[in-house]
């Protein structure tokens, strides 16, 4: 420390006597006059360029692109949303259509039901009918067989109780016996 | 065997013959020009830009840049009140940048920054910015109640405090900006200075200009890493003057 | 503090056989790179820790990278301004 501070005393002397030294003072770390001068003209003017000239229609620019993007975004939005409602739209048409189908069908499915249960109710009428009638014919045939039977059955029994009891049996009175008998086995 | 490394003195490398004007107050040397171009560039930009909706070409550098300046420094230090003080960044950013970003050009390499002046500029800018900003919003009382009587401090401690405020808040604050501009851009242009110089001795000693492509690669590489440095100062500064400005904006 | 002290008086030493001015400037430039040398130490591993500190908060988090790395290139402003007022130190015992 000591000997610098010597050295430097010593440099000092150097340096007043100094007609060695080129030291024009010329510090590089202090700023001259003529760059302040000029740098500050440059700034202001850069400044107000900016502020009042150059900024201004960029952001401007800047601020309606992003209007645009958001305004489109929001049509994509509005669209997308129509979108999806005409589609619910349609899916609720079909669904109605479908509905309506299906009851159509039902409907031609009870109708037909209905026809069929017609169809055959009247055919099974006139099936009854046709029974009955034959039945009737039947009965009908069977009285007059039974009708045709009933004198010659007693006459027959007449004659054959008269043979084996060896005395005359009157028909008439047979009769009523023959016809229960012949209705009892009947 | 050595030659010799004729280092240039620090006034060849910093100082540049007026073109005009010389000795008066509006000696015109190269940092004078610098300063001009970082006016006329930008502002042509700006004026090349077309203002159409699908950005091309010069608009969406331009736009970048704004949009850069309006985000990474304006939104992220001061918030969406400090919207309006983007003139102010990006003026700050885009000296600072075109300032440094000459120091790679050929035929100029210089940084104007690399002079005191026009980092002295910007400082003071910054500095009656964020003390106008914090006057305006704040009130004269309230602003120096809130920079130099930090809260929540015992109230002997002021004594010890304050003064340190002061010293930090109005005279390190403009200082540490402009000798951190200052620095980088000096010490960048004396690493390319030291690399070129370097390059051209060792092209004229024969056994030593074997090593000559590594220094070459060396010039090279240090080139884009002061581009990044511009950048990166033009950033700092501008940031820096925002989370200034946030500070004055509002009582801590 | 003693090795400046003896690399001064080493170089009073050469002094003798220097004019006066040239010594200063000797004595200037030894000083300058030792002051430049001091002053990156700290700083230097100050960045160090901050960017380290920062990318792990990246990894860690990578959705608050934007806000990290602003936070970080302030703090490493903040750090490197005691590195650069030691390059202009040593700018001005060098050459000034």
């Amino acid at each position: 420390m000591l000997a610098q501070t010597l050295m430097l005393r010593l440099a000092e002397e150097g340096g007043e006597l100094g007609d060695h030294v080129v030291e024009e003072a010329a510090n590089p770390i202090l700023p001259t006059v003529p760059e302040l001068f000029w740098g500050a003209i440059a700034f202001a003017t850069l400044f107000a360029l900016v502020k009042f000239v150059l900024l201004p229609p960029v952001q401007k620019t800047m601020q309606d692109r992003a209007n645009l993007v958001r305004s489109d975004l929001d049509a994509a939005d509005a669209a997308r949303s129509q979108a999806g409602s005409a589609a619910s739209d349609v899916s609720d048409q079909l669904a109605d259509v479908r509905a309506e189908a299906t009851q159509i069908i039902d409907a031609a499915r009870a109708e037909a039901e209905a026809d069929r249960a017609r169809i055959i109710g009247a055919a099974e009428d006139e099936i009854a009918a046709a029974r009955s009638e034959a039945e009737a014919e039947i009965a009908g045939a069977r009285e007059a067989a039974m009708a045709g039977v009933g004198p010659s059955v007693a006459g027959l029994a007449a004659d054959a109780a008269s043979r084996v009891m060896n005395r005359t049996v009157d028909v008439s009175a047979a009769q009523p016996v023959v016809d229960r008998f012949l209705n009892s086995s009947n | 065997m050595f030659a010799a490394l004729e280092f240039p003195s620090i006034e060849n490398l910093v100082e540049w013959p007026a073109f005009f004007g010389d000795g008066t107050f509006y000696a015109f040397n190269k940092i004078a020009l610098i300063s001009m171009l970082a006016v006329i560039i930008p502002t042509a930009l700006f004026l090349l830009a077309k203002k159409e909706m699908v950005p091309r070409g010069v608009q969406n550098i331009v736009e970048g840049t704004v949009e850069f300046v309006e985000k990474q420094v304006v939104l992220s230090a001061i918030g969406p009140e400090g919207l309006k003080y983007t003139p102010l960044i990006l003026t700050i950013f885009l000296f600072v940048f075109f300032g440094n970003i000459f120091e790679v050009i050929p035929t100029f390499q210089m940084p104007a920054n690399a002079r005191m002046a026009n980092p002295l500029i910007l400082a003071v800018v910054a500095w009656v910015s964020f003390v106008t900003i914090g006057i305006k919003s704040q009130g004269f009382a309230g602003f120096m109640k809130s920079s130099l009587f930090p809260p929540g401090v015992p109230k002997a401690l002021y004594i010890l405090v304050t003064p340190i405020e002061f010293l930090s808040t109005f005279l390190l604050r403009p200082f540490g900006l402009a000798v951190r501009l200052f620095a980088n851009m000096l010490a960048g242009h004396i690493l390319l200075v030291t690399f070129g110089v370097l390059c051209i001795t060792l092209a004229t000693a024969s056994p030593l200009a074997a090593i000559l492509p590594f220094s070459y690669a060396m010039l090279v590489g240090l080139t884009g890493f002061e581009v990044m440095v511009s950048l990166i100062q033009a950033f700092v500064f501008s940031l820096l003057t925002a989370v200034y400005i946030q500070l004055s904006l509002h009582a801590h | 503090m003693s090795i400046i002290a003896s690399t001064a008086a080493q170089i009073s030493e050469l002094a003798q056989e220097y004019t006066p001015a040239e010594a200063k400037a000797n004595a200037g430039a030894s000083g300058a790179g030792m002051a430049y040398g001091l002053a990156a130490i700290g700083p230097g591993i100050g960045i160090g820790y901050l960017v380290g500190q920062a990318v792990q908060a990246m990894a860690r988090q990578p959705e608050s990278a934007g806000q990290v790395q602003t936070t970080m290139f302030l703090g490493i402003a903040f750090t490197e301004a005691l590195a650069l007022i030691g390059f202009v130190v040593f700018i001005l015992l060098k050459f000034a």
